[in-house]
């Protein structure tokens, strides 16, 4: 058994060095067409690297535009919300009270009018004129 | 911009570090030069392509499972193509490729120390029977024993357990001994 395996090691080993040796020594021709399938291998690598940069370029480049016009314009949209004042209205509370203003609608349209309020004030001034005016018949008459 | 420097010089080195073996691993099981050339090329491009984002840790065992895949496209292509062939007599020999000659396939190896010390035969042997291996046995033992990688790798190279890759390289080796005896000289 051990002298089995010292023999397949020295087998292994001169079958390395042969090979090895036979590699060494290849042909100038080979060894030529080798040199030129490496660098073939390697002008693949660069233009596959460049194919792909070409391809996230647009992406990219419209993801930073984009970038850019959320900062430009998010403090500007800051400004436009329920606080700012208006110049052309004044200082007016948000866009609730602008449509309110611009809806053509009178202010207390929606609210409770106390109709009892306008008719009893109504009926006193037509009663207190009635009794001015009878009080100044009588006047007249006597 | 200076990662994507640091990216491609990494890569550079990996690839420059595997080439040469990864194209003896092709050419072994292929037997053909132009063949293992363009399968290393293809598995250099696809590495390149898709997992050069990956931890570098990861590539070589990714590199080998893919150089192993486009080995075996190869071979089932030819495969279909010799049934193709042998079922059309009229055309055998027409258009066919030669045969490749394993003499003239073998790699001038020079004379470098270490091939100095070892016979041409002996390779073209080596060759031949890593060659007539099983193909997930050749796998496991090149790339254990000629690329490196540890058990682990080897396994996450071949998508298979750790068990069946020191399976498959015990069996190797044996078949090997078998064959090639100790490979002296």
């Amino acid at each position: 058994m051990m002298g089995g395996q010292a023999m397949d090691s020295e087998l292994e080993q001169r079958a390395r060095a042969l090979l090895v040796g036979s590699a060494e020594n290849l042909p100038g021709a080979v060894r030529s067409r080798l040199t030129q399938a490496r660098h073939a291998a390697l002008a693949v690598r660069q233009a596959r690297r460049r194919h792909q940069l070409q391809r996230w370029l647009p992406a990219s480049a419209l993801a930073a535009a984009a970038l850019a016009l959320l900062v430009v314009f998010i403090p500007h949209g800051q400004h436009t919300s329920a606080t700012a004042v208006n110049p052309l209205i004044g200082n007016v509370a948000g866009v609730d009270e602008i449509e309110l203003l611009s809806s053509g609608m009178p202010l207390n349209a929606d609210q409770d009018v106390d109709n009892d309020f306008y008719e009893w004030a109504v009926d006193a001034a037509n009663g207190a004129n009635g009794a001015v005016h009878a009080t100044a018949t009588n006047a007249s008459g006597t | 911009m200076r990662d994507t420097e640091d990216g491609a010089h990494a890569l550079e080195v990996f690839l420059a570090s595997v080439e040469r073996k990864a194209f003896r691993i092709a050419q072994i099981a292929l037997r053909h030069e132009a063949d293992a050339l363009d399968v290393v090329q293809d598995a250099m491009l696809q590495l390149s392509a898709r997992y050069s984002a990956r931890p570098a840790a990861e590539w070589k065992p990714l590199f080998y499972r893919i150089l192993e895949n486009r080995i075996r496209d190869v071979q089932r292509r030819r495969s279909v193509r010799n049934r193709v062939m042998a079922m059309m007599p009229w055309r055998s020999g027409e258009d066919d490729e030669p045969a490749p000659d394993p003499i003239a396939e073998a790699v001038d190896t020079g004379p470098s120390p270490v091939t100095l010390l070892e016979s041409d035969e002996i390779l073209r042997a080596l060759e031949k029977a890593v060659a007539a291996l099983p193909n997930r046995q050749r796998e496991a033992f090149l790339l254990r024993n000629f690329e490196g990688l540890d058990v682990a790798q080897t396994a996450q190279a071949m998508k298979c357990s750790e068990g069946s890759v020191k399976t498959h390289y015990f069996r190797a080796v044996q078949a090997l001994r078998t064959k090639l005896g100790d490979l002296r000289a």
